[in-house]
């Protein structure tokens, strides 16, 4: 871990000026790393990631404590617009794709801004070498398509921003296990082929200790553990816990009760 | 019952609806990118249709050729100043606050902007002197149309189309139907919200003082254009009120409900059915369609 992109410095985050959610949570990201960010339903890794895009601050929430550092430049205070400029592009959770407009029409978007030496086109061209499906899709409605094909959209759309960084969320939820290894080996192309580091929140746990060597486990607002994958696959806990029962058919019926927001008290 | 005179009405009940259709798809914008329901979209249109009235004035005092043209193109021009600086003095700094709070402030913006119309233009009836367009009609298959009918018709429709390219072309129309569609994930591309925002308000100015002045130059304006162009109200419920080619619809079938209700109803009710119709038609609706024709398609996935 030579040579850091991201540092979260401890930080608080609090929503309405009222409701702690983060109370002191420090990762660091290599560049051109992949890290993965684990941890229960309400433990605040969403949260996590729009402090770093500065998502944050549309819904009422601020980093009241501690600071973020990225490639050695202060960003907690500032915008999501300006933080996307400088190269880091959040994949919020849920497939957000703009409904009403087409694949190609979503990729586009994120193409938004005009970048020295880009261009639309090579910038599709990028995004449908790597979602070659996206392609055969392109014209089509993306409020219609496929879970995985949406999936696939909104990193696609995520790509055209040029990002440095991306905060990817959840990336396997509600999606069938073929797609989400489809999916996973396609982000670990983009992180091998084009450098971008990337940090992964997930709740499948044996997924993302098998993409990224290293992991945070999040509890309630706080960073409990952090290491390698490779020991953390061997903790007892984290067996307990997540590997044992993560066989992904069973996965899914854990989401589906996510609005209960179950709080299972672990690794204690 | 003479059918030549129920064309009449449908046509240019057609023509004067897709004025209304014009002021509503502004209306629409603003609403769709931002969730706020703009209540001083009537004096948008009176302040547009003053401010193009003086333009035009002022031309045919120098003798510019086509001075009804050229003052359409600098109202328009106008139009987008007026519409970033309303964003950016009155609602940018709301931005983050409940919508309430956002609407209520356009009800100010609406005192405030008839305030002004009445101390620089005064509260008198002006007219577009001399007049625009000439009293000639069109005759076609016995259906009689005015001039000033067929104007506003193609002016609406070549905005429609101007809007139309403007959404489906450009990357700006292109982050303002992103925005309208989900703003998080617009903003967590990197989009700018107060950008769409303002470009949401220049369009609506630009469509109200357009649809303003044709409601001028046909009926002579007042306050109560202000008024007339809140007949955007039904017509953006009937389409849906996050439609915009609900909007479009929505005005055309308010314009045509008016003219018919004028030429039906009339003999029977004298007097103000041609005002009361559309309000009475939209109550009716919104029992039956509480959100409009196409309004919150939700796209659901099987
Ligand atoms: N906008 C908000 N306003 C107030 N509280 C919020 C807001 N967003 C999240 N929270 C609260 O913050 C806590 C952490 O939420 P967060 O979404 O970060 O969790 P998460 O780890 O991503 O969970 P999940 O796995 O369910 O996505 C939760 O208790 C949640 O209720
Ligand atoms: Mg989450």
């Amino acid at each position: 871990m030579s040579d850091t992109i991201l540092k979260i410095n401890n930080i608080e985050v609090k929503y309405h000026e009222v409701i702690l959610v983060l109370k002191g949570v420090s990762i660091e990201i290599p560049r051109s790393g992949i890290v993965a960010l684990l941890g229960a339903n309400g433990a605040g890794k969403s949260t996590t990631l729009k402090s770093i895009s500065g998502l944050l601050k549309h819904e009422d929430g601020a980093v009241t404590d501690g600071n973020i550092e990225f490639e050695g430049q202060r960003i907690d205070r500032k915008s999501a617009e300006e933080i996307s400029r400088m190269g880091i592009v959040q994949v919020i959770e849920g497939r957000r794709v703009f409904e009403h407009l087409t694949v190609e029409e979503n990729i586009k978007v994120g193409g938004h801004r005009r970048q020295k030496g880009f261009s639309v086109k090579d910038g599709l061209e990028r995004v449908y070498h790597y979602f070659p499906r996206l392609k055969e899709k392109r014209n089509e409605v993306a409020g219609f398509v496929s879970g995985g094909e949406q999936q696939m959209t909104v990193v696609g759309r995520a790509l055209m921003t040029l990002p440095k960084l991306i905060l990817l969320d959840e990336p396997s939820m509600g999606l069938a296990p073929m797609l989400i290894h489809e999916i996973f080996n396609i982000i670990t192309l983009l992180n091998k082929e084009q450098g971008i580091s990337i940090l992964l929140v997930e709740q499948n746990a044996k997924l993302a200790l098998n993409v990224s060597p290293y992991a945070y486990v999040m509890e309630n607002g706080r960073i409990v553990m952090d290491d390698t994958s490779e020991t953390l696959r061997e903790n007892p806990d984290i067996k307990d816990f997540y590997l044992g029962m993560t066989d992904i058919g069973s996965r899914k019926s854990f989401r589906e009760i996510k609005h209960y927001k179950r709080r299972k008290r672990w690794l204690s | 019952m003479d059918f030549t005179l129920l064309m009449w009405a449908l046509v240019n009940g057609v023509m004067i609806g897709s004025i209304y259709g014009l002021i509503a798809l502004g209306w629409v914008l603003i609403y769709k990118c931002s969730g706020v329901l703009n209540l001083a979209m009537g004096e948008l249109t009176l302040i547009g249709a003053y401010l193009c009235l003086t333009i035009y004035t002022f031309l045919v005092g120098i003798d510019f050729p086509f001075p009804f043209v050229g003052a359409l193109i600098l109202t328009l021009m106008a139009s987008v100043v007026l519409g970033f600086l309303t964003e950016r003095i009155f609602l940018d700094r709301l931005i983050g606050e409940p919508v309430l709070t956002i609407i209520m402030v356009t009800v100010g913006l609406m005192f405030v902007f008839r305030g002004l119309v009445g101390l620089i233009w005064s509260t008198d009836t002006r007219i577009f002197d001399p007049p625009v367009f000439s009293m000639d009609v069109y005759e076609v298959g016995g259906i009689i149309i005015e001039q000033v009918y067929l104007w506003s018709f193609t002016a609406a429709i070549s905005l429609w189309v101007i809007f139309y390219l403007f959404f489906k072309y450009t990357r700006w129309g292109l982050s303002m139907q992103a925005t309208a569609d989900d703003e998080m994930a617009a903003l967590s591309v990197g989009i700018s919200a107060r950008f769409v925002y303002s470009a949401a308000w220049i369009i609506a100015f630009m469509t109200a003082a357009v649809g303003g002045t044709f409601l001028g130059v046909k009926n002579g304006l007042n306050i109560s254009i202000g008024e007339l162009s809140l007949l955007v109200l039904p017509a953006v419920v009937l389409g849906g009120l996050n439609s915009i080619p609900g909007a479009i619809v929505g005005g055309i079938a308010i314009g045509v409900l008016q003219e018919l209700s004028g030429f039906l109803l009339d003999p029977y009710f004298p007097g103000g059915v041609k005002d009361t119709a559309p309000y009475v038609f939209m109550i009716i609706f919104l029992l039956f369609k509480p959100y409009g024709l196409w309004g919150w398609v939700r796209i659901e996935r099987v």
